[in-house]
C-alpha cells in the first residue's frame, strides 16, 4: 500500500467531515413547476441581453438571453409561453432581469443543429451556441476559457469535489462515465492535445475503477490521478499543483504554466452540445443536509425555484438553520429559498443545528491556525486585522489579493474570526482603490 | 424558522474554541501540579487557589470597570469565561517557590520543628503577581491575544525583581529530599560535580527548585506529548529552544568548566535545571506572545535558547530563562513584521534597476527607442 501513503496532494488545507450522505442516491428528474424564472445572469460578466418579449412562444432550448461581450448565451428551459421579465435576487446578492415563462408541460424541444464535422474550431463555436459555463461554481464562459492564447500541454478534468456534502459530479462519474469522458476527450482537443488528466479524491474509489474501467473500453488516454481527500483539493492552483507538480503564478491564470482545468459537469455538458446539440438549460444538483428530509440528486432545468426542489426533497425539517446555495465552505448563505437554479448551482444544502456554524466570533488569541492551513500560505489573522482597523494598504501587503476565499482559516479559528469575510472586504477595497 | 444568513464558511471545527484550546493547556499543566505538589506539599495547591482567585478576580472586574456596567449581563459577557486567566494562574503558580517567606514581614505560621506551617506572606506575593500579570500585562493591553509579554513569566520576574533579595526566593527543597536538596541551593547556583543518582533525581523531579511546576521532567514530557497530540501547540519549538539552548551551552559553560565524563553529566543538569524544559514547552509557545510563521518562531526559539545560555554562562543571575523569554517576547512584532511566508505560486518581483537594464538592452538590440520594455 505504499502507493496510498503518497498520494499526490497540496500542501496545508483542512479536514472537515464529508457528510457526503447523498453520495448513494442516483440523480433522478425533479418535476419542474408551473411557472419558471431564468435569471439572464449565470455567468461571470454582463447579463445576457433578452432576446424574447412577453407572449412569446418557446421551447426548452430557445434562445432567451444573448450573450454580449463577456457572458454567455441563456436559454429556455421549458416549453411554454413568456409571462413576463422582472427583476429579482440571484443567489449571489446580485440584481438582474429574471424571465418568467409559463410551463406548458410539453417540453418539446429546440436543439442546435448536429455539428458536421468535430473539428476544434467547430467545437468551439458549439461551446459559444451552447451557452456553456464552467459549471463548478464560477461561471466563467467556457469559450473563452477553452480558448487560451497560451500553448497548452495538459488538460485535467475537476473532480475532486472537496467540498463536504456535494455528490452531482460524482453521480454523472459514475452514472454518466462514458458521457463526460468524451465530453473531456473534445475539450481536450479543442485544447489540442489527445490525452487529459482526472485529478479525483481517493473517497471517491468506487468512480475511479469505473472511469478507468470505461476508459480502457472506449480506448480514451485518461491519466486517472488519485488524490488524497482534503479541503481544499478542488481548487484551482491546489489541483495543478497536485496533479502536474507546477506552480501557477500570483496573480496568474493556469494557463501560464499551460495547463486547464475543467469541471466534470462542463464536460458533461460538452458532450451534451456537440453530439446531441441541447444547449445548457438542466443541470444536476445535490440536496442534503441534515436539516431536510430527503437527500438526493436532481435533474434541475434552470429557472425552477429552490422553493420547488425543496418541496420536493420533502421540505425542511426545524432544525434546519442555514439554507446554503453551494458547498458550505464557499457558498452562499440564503435568507429564504425564493432564489432560482443557475447553471452554477451545484448543491443546495439545508444545514441543521449541528453542523452549521453561527456561533459568534471572539477576540483572535493568535495562534496562527489560520496561517497554518492556508492552502495559498498566507496570513488571514493580519488580513483580517487590518481590514478591521481600515488599513487596507497594509492588508494588501499581507496577500489579500491572492486570497482564493476557500475558508480554511475561518473553519479552523478557535476564537471563529469571520477571516474570509474580511478578506472579501479587503480585496474589493483594494481592487476600488487600486491599492 | 429563522435562518441565519453570515458569510462562508458555514461550517466550523467542532469542539475547537478558544476555551478549549485553554482546557487542553490546563490539563497538560495538570502532571506537572501534580508532581509539584507531591514533592512540594499541600503549599502548592494554596498557591494555586489564590493565584485562580485573584486572575479570576482581576479580569472580571477590570472588564467590567473598564465596561462601566455592573449588571449581570456584563458579567456574563465577560472575557472571563475563556478560561485563559486559569492558564495564566496555573503557569504563575507552577512558576513560584512553594513557600515565599519575605523577612520584614514573616507572617507565617510554623510548627513546634520551625517549619512553616501556612505562608501568609505566600498568599500576599501570590495574590500581588496574580494582578500585576492580568492587570498590567493582559488587560491594559486589550486582554487575550494582545499582551505584549507572558503574563505569568512577567508576573513572576516582578515578584523576583520585587521580593528576591527579602528572602522570597529562596529554593524550596523536596519533601523527600535527597543530598543536593539538603543543600539548599539549586544545582544551577552550585554547580557542583554532577552525578548519575542526581540526574536521576533530577528527572523525577526530587530535587530543590525555585519554581515548582519545572521540577519533574516526566510530568513535562507527558503534557508535551499532550499538547503536540492535541495540535495545540507546534511541536518542533520546544524542540528547537531546548537544542539550540543545549548547543550554546556546550560552547559557552560546559567545554570552559568542565573535563572528561563530567561533561555529559554538566550538560544534561543544564538541560534538565530549571525552567528550561517548562517554559520552552508552556511559556515559550504561548499565543500571543510568539510569532506567527514558523520561521519566525525558529528565530525566537534559537534567541531565546541563546540568551538563556549567555545568563547562565556570564550572568549576575544563575538562571535566565525567564529573562530570556521576556526578551524574546518583545522581538516577536519585530520577527513577524519581517518574517512573512511567500504566498503559494510567488513570483520574485524583478528588481527596478534590472528592469531597467533589461529594458536597455531589449531596446538596443531591436533597435528600440529606450524605456520601451520597461513595463512588465
Amino acid at each position: 500500500m505504499g502507493r496510498n501513503l503518497k498520494k499526490p496532494t497540496f500542501k496545508r488545507g483542512v479536514h472537515p467531515p464529508h457528510n457526503k450522505f447523498s453520495s448513494e442516491s442516483a440523480l433522478e428528474e425533479c418535476p419542474t413547476p408551473d411557472v419558471v424564472y431564468i435569471p439572464l445572469c449565470q455567468h461571470i460578466g454582463k447579463p445576457a441581453v433578452l432576446c424574447v418579449s412577453a407572449g412569446d412562444e418557446v421551447k426548452a432550448g430557445t434562445l432567451i438571453g444573448r450573450a454580449e461581450g463577456l457572458g454567455a448565451d441563456v436559454f429556455s428551459s421549458v416549453s411554454g409561453v413568456v409571462k413576463a421579465v422582472v427583476r429579482a435576487k440571484t443567489p449571489t446578492g446580485a440584481v438582474c432581469d429574471h424571465v418568467v415563462i409559463e410551463n406548458d408541460g410539453k417540453y418539446e424541444c429546440e436543439t442546435l443543429p448536429a455539428l458536421e464535422d468535430f473539428s476544434r474550431q467547430s467545437v468551439l463555436s458549439r461551446i459559444r451556441e451552447a451557452g456553456l459555463v464552467g459549471m463548478g461554481g464560477a461561471g466563467f464562459p467556457s469559450h473563452i476559457k477553452y480558448s487560451p492564447q497560451k500553448h497548452i500541454d495538459a488538460f485535467i478534468v475537476n473532480a475532486a469535489e472537496c467540498e463536504p456534502y456535494i455528490t452531482c459530479d460524482y453521480r454523472l462519474l459514475i452514472e454518466k462515465t462514458h458521457e463526460v469522458l468524451d465530453g473531456a476527450a473534445l475539450l481536450a482537443e479543442a485544447l489540442g492535445l489527445d490525452c487529459f488528466y482526472v485529478g479525483i479524491e481517493d473517497n471517491k474509489r468506487h468512480a475511479v475503477d469505473i472511469i478507468e474501467r470505461t476508459a480502457a473500453e472506449s480506448g480514451l488516454k485518461v491519466k486517472v490521478t488519485v488524490l488524497k481527500s482534503k479541503y481544499p483539493q478542488g481548487a484551482e492552483k491546489q489541483l495543478i499543483y497536485a496533479v502536474t507538480g507546477r506552480r501557477v503564478p500570483n496573480g496568474g491564470l493556469p494557463a501560464d504554466v499551460g495547463v486547464v482545468v475543467g469541471n466534470v459537469h462542463t464536460a458533461y455538458a460538452v458532450h451534451d452540445a456537440v453530439r446531441n446539440g441541447t444547449p445548457l438549460y438542466r443541470r444536476a444538483l445535490t440536496v442534503c443536509g441534515s436539516g431536510i428530509v430527503h437527500n438526493k440528486n436532481l435533474w434541475v432545468r434552470t429557472g425552477v425555484k429552490y422553493s420547488d426542489v425543496e418541496k420536493y426533497c420533502g421540505g425542511a425539517t426545524d432544525d434546519c438553520v442555514k439554507t446554503i446555495s453551494g458547498g458550505p465552505m464557499m457558498g452562499f448563505a440564503l435568507d429564504g429559498t425564493d432564489y432560482s437554479v443557475t447553471k452554477t448551482t451545484g448543491a443546495l444544502l439545508f444545514l441543521g443545528r449541528a453542523e452549521a456554524n453561527t456561533l459568534q466570533p471572539s477576540p483572535c488569541i493568535n495562534c496562527a491556525k489560520c496561517a497554518s492551513v492556508c492552502p495559498m500560505n498566507l496570513m488571514p489573522m493580519y488580513i483580517d486585522a487590518y481590514a478591521q482597523r481600515g488599513d487596507y494598504a497594509s492588508a494588501a501587503k499581507y496577500g489579500a489579493k491572492s486570497c482564493i476565499e476557500c475558508g480554511c482559516c475561518a473553519y479552523s479559528c478557535p476564537a471563529k474570526r469571520p477571516l474570509v469575510q474580511s478578506v472579501r472586504l479587503a480585496k474589493r477595497i483594494i481592487k476600488e482603490k487600486g491599492l | 424558522m429563522k435562518k441565519t444568513v453570515s458569510a462562508s464558511p458555514h461550517i466550523t471545527k467542532r469542539h475547537n474554541s478558544t476555551r478549549r484550546v485553554m482546557i487542553d493547556v490546563l490539563i497538560a499543566l495538570t502532571p506537572c501540579f501534580i508532581a509539584a505538589t507531591v514533592f512540594y506539599g499541600y503549599h502548592v495547591v494554596i498557591n494555586f487557589v489564590v493565584c485562580l482567585a485573584f486572575c479570576f478576580g482581576t479580569e472580571l472586574l477590570y472588564g467590567l470597570i473598564a465596561g462601566k456596567k455592573f449588571d449581570k449581563e456584563s458579567v456574563k459577557k465577560s472575557s472571563v469565561w475563556d478560561m485563559s486567566f486559569a492558564v495564566t494562574a496555573m503557569i504563575l503558580t507552577l512558576n513560584l517557590p512553594a513557600v515565599m517567606p519575605v523577612k520584614m514581614w514573616g507572617l507565617n505560621a510554623t510548627n513546634s520543628d520551625g517549619a512553616i506551617v501556612f505562608s501568609f506572606d505566600t498568599v500576599v506575593l501570590c495574590a500581588l503577581g496574580s494582578i500585576f500579570a492580568i492587570a498590567l500585562v493582559k488587560m491594559l493591553f486589550g486582554g487575550i491575544g494582545k499582551n505584549f509579554a507572558n503574563p505569568a513569566c512577567t508576573g513572576r520576574v516582578f515578584l523576583f525583581i520585587a521580593f528576591g533579595t527579602a528572602g522570597a526566593f529562596n529554593v524550596t527543597s523536596s519533601l523527600w529530599a535527597g543530598d543536593m536538596a539538603a543543600t539548599g541551593a539549586t544545582w544551577l547556583g552550585t554547580k557542583t560535580n554532577v552525578s548519575g543518582s542526581m540526574l536521576l533525581d533530577m528527572f523525577l523531579g526530587n530535587t530543590a527548585t525555585a519554581a515548582v511546576g519545572e521540577t519533574c521532567v516526566i510530568a513535562i514530557l507527558v503534557g508535551y506529548v499532550y499538547l503536540s497530540v492535541r495540535r495545540v501547540i507546534d511541536f518542533r519549538v520546544p524542540l528547537i529552544t531546548v537544542g539550540s539552548l543545549a548547543v550554546f551551552i556546550f560552547l559557552f559553560d560546559t567545554v570552559r568548566t568542565t573535563s572528561g565524563a563530567n561533561m555529559f553529566y554538566s550538560f544534561a543538569a543544564h538541560i534538565k535545571s530549571r525552567g528550561v524544559l517548562f517554559g520552552s514547552v508552556f511559556m515559550a509557545t504561548d499565543y500571543a506572545t510568539s510569532p506567527n510563521a514558523f520561521v519566525g518562531n525558529v528565530v525566537y526559539a534559537v534567541g531565546i535558547g541563546l540568551i538563556t545560555a549567555l545568563i547562565r554562562a556570564f550572568g549576575s543571575f544563575p538562571e535566565g530563562f525567564s529573562f530570556a523569554l521576556l526578551i524574546m517576547n518583545r522581538v516577536v512584532p519585530l520577527l513577524d513584521k519581517y518574517i512573512v511566508p511567500k504566498p503559494f505560486g510567488y513570483v520574485k518581483p524583478v528588481k527596478q534597476k534590472n528592469k531597467i537594464k533589461r529594458a536597455e538592452k531589449d531596446g538596443e538590440a531591436s533597435g528600440k527607442k529606450e524605456g520601451g520594455g520597461a513595463t512588465v
